[in-house]
């Protein structure tokens, strides 16, 4: 009979360090590759067009309103002009300021401190929002991004009016 | 002096379980890594504080952006689901009166978004891939002011093509979102025309894209 051997032979051993960099090295690169943060999203809800027939839409009082101009080389100008200070010629105040912690945002909370005082509560502060052509979409973003952080509760994108144009032309913002 | 024969020790280690977790994570990060498919208009995006993520499926996009190197920003229109994209073709194709083989269904299928004015859609569809990545899309046609469904009547100018395209896809599936996305350095001019152009549409709630602002953001007032 044969005889049994037992003896210890020792299991087969394979160099597992080529392996074990080979996997590391895909998992750096697939790890690079995967887009890991997902986008995310400002919900935008604008009002139905308006109604032609509809011209008696609500008139706000001046001093709660603020409006942002949003102009080029991330500048922002804001302002509170009623339709009748340019018919008058008075002379516009109109401020300018820049996207910065001290900038837009500090104008904002002067503002809603303004009508909270005036009114009791800062949501009545209504803010209007418009962009000349040439601003960016960053600028867009920010500031629509700062309304959130403020706690502006009421604010609309609206189109260039009269006001603006006039603005605009003392500003020399249009070329 | 006796020589004291050290004898030399070799140290080896077990590589067998590290090995187990390197190919753990490989298979993991395989499985969930979504390769970044090749987009016409390269878009970075701005960032903002806001936290709703967006949903993964029935999404419309409509992408504002630089295409190599040119100057103006261009607008790009795409659907991710594909039965509405095949639908969309068939309408399109009787619309613009072109007929479609099935070589142009798989291409549109397969087309994340496109930027093309409305006409030139099958010489887009017979391109290669290869020609198709060197293309330059000139942008679709979007002029707020202009009527919707005008077809082909009428000079380049005066056309609403983006408006179009998003009744046409939105008729198909209604579920859609609306998306846009566009680039940081873009005129707000031309964003301005899309989402007047949403606005006529009656598509009166639509999404910005941003990507997460770094770190938690300056906390909102109070």
């Amino acid at each position: 009979m044969a005889e049994i051997v037992t003896g210890k032979k020792g299991a087969p051993h394979t160099d597992m360090t080529p392996m074990v960099d080979l996997g590391f090295l895909l998992i750096t690169f697939f790890m690079l590759a995967t887009t890991f943060s997902k986008p995310k999203t400002m919900e935008i809800i604008k009002p139905a067009k308006d109604d032609p027939k509809n011209k008696d839409a609500p008139k706000v009082n001046k001093n709660r309103v603020l409006s942002i101009l949003l102009g080029e080389r991330d500048r922002v100008y804001f302002y509170q002009v009623a339709a009748e200070d340019i018919a008058s010629g008075k002379p516009l105040q109109v401020d300018s300021s820049d996207f910065s912690v001290n900038g837009v945002r500090a104008v904002i909370k002067t503002r809603q401190n303004d009508v909270l005082q005036a009114y009791g509560s800062k949501d009545t502060l209504v803010v209007l929002i418009k962009g000349m052509p040439k601003a960016t979409y960053k600028n867009f973003v920010d500031i629509i991004d700062e309304m959130r952080i403020t706690g502006v509760r009421q604010y609309a994108l609206v189109d260039r009016d009269k006001v603006d144009t006039v603005i605009m032309e003392q500003m020399n913002l249009i070329k | 002096m006796p020589k004291i024969k050290m004898k030399r020790q070799d140290i080896r280690m077990d590589m067998t379980a590290m090995c187990d977790v390197a190919f753990l994570l490989l298979t993991f990060f395989i499985l969930t890594t979504k390769f970044r498919p090749n987009e016409a208009v390269q878009v970075d995006i701005p960032s903002s504080t806001a936290q709703i993520p967006l949903p993964e499926k029935d999404i419309l996009m409509i992408t504002v952006g630089k295409v190599g190197g040119e100057k103006d920003d261009r607008i790009f229109f795409g659907v991710d689901d594909q039965n509405t994209r095949i639908s969309m073709l068939d309408e399109l194709a009787t619309k613009y009166n072109f007929t479609v083989d099935a070589d142009m269904q798989k291409r549109f299928k397969l087309l994340d978004q496109f930027g093309v004015p409305l006409d030139q859609l099958p010489q887009l569809l017979k391109m290669s891939p290869e020609d198709l990545a060197k293309f330059k899309q000139p942008g679709l046609l979007c002029n707020p002011e202009a009527k919707l469904m005008a077809g082909q009547v009428g000079s380049d100018t005066a056309k609403n093509q983006l408006g179009e395209l998003i009744i046409m896809a939105r008729t198909l599936n209604p579920n859609l979102r609306i998306a846009v996305k566009a680039d940081k350095s873009a005129e707000y001019g031309r964003i301005d025309d899309v989402i007047e152009t949403l606005r006529k549409t009656n598509s009166n709630r639509f999404n910005l894209i941003t990507s997460a602002k770094g770190g938690l953001g300056p906390a909102p007032a109070e």
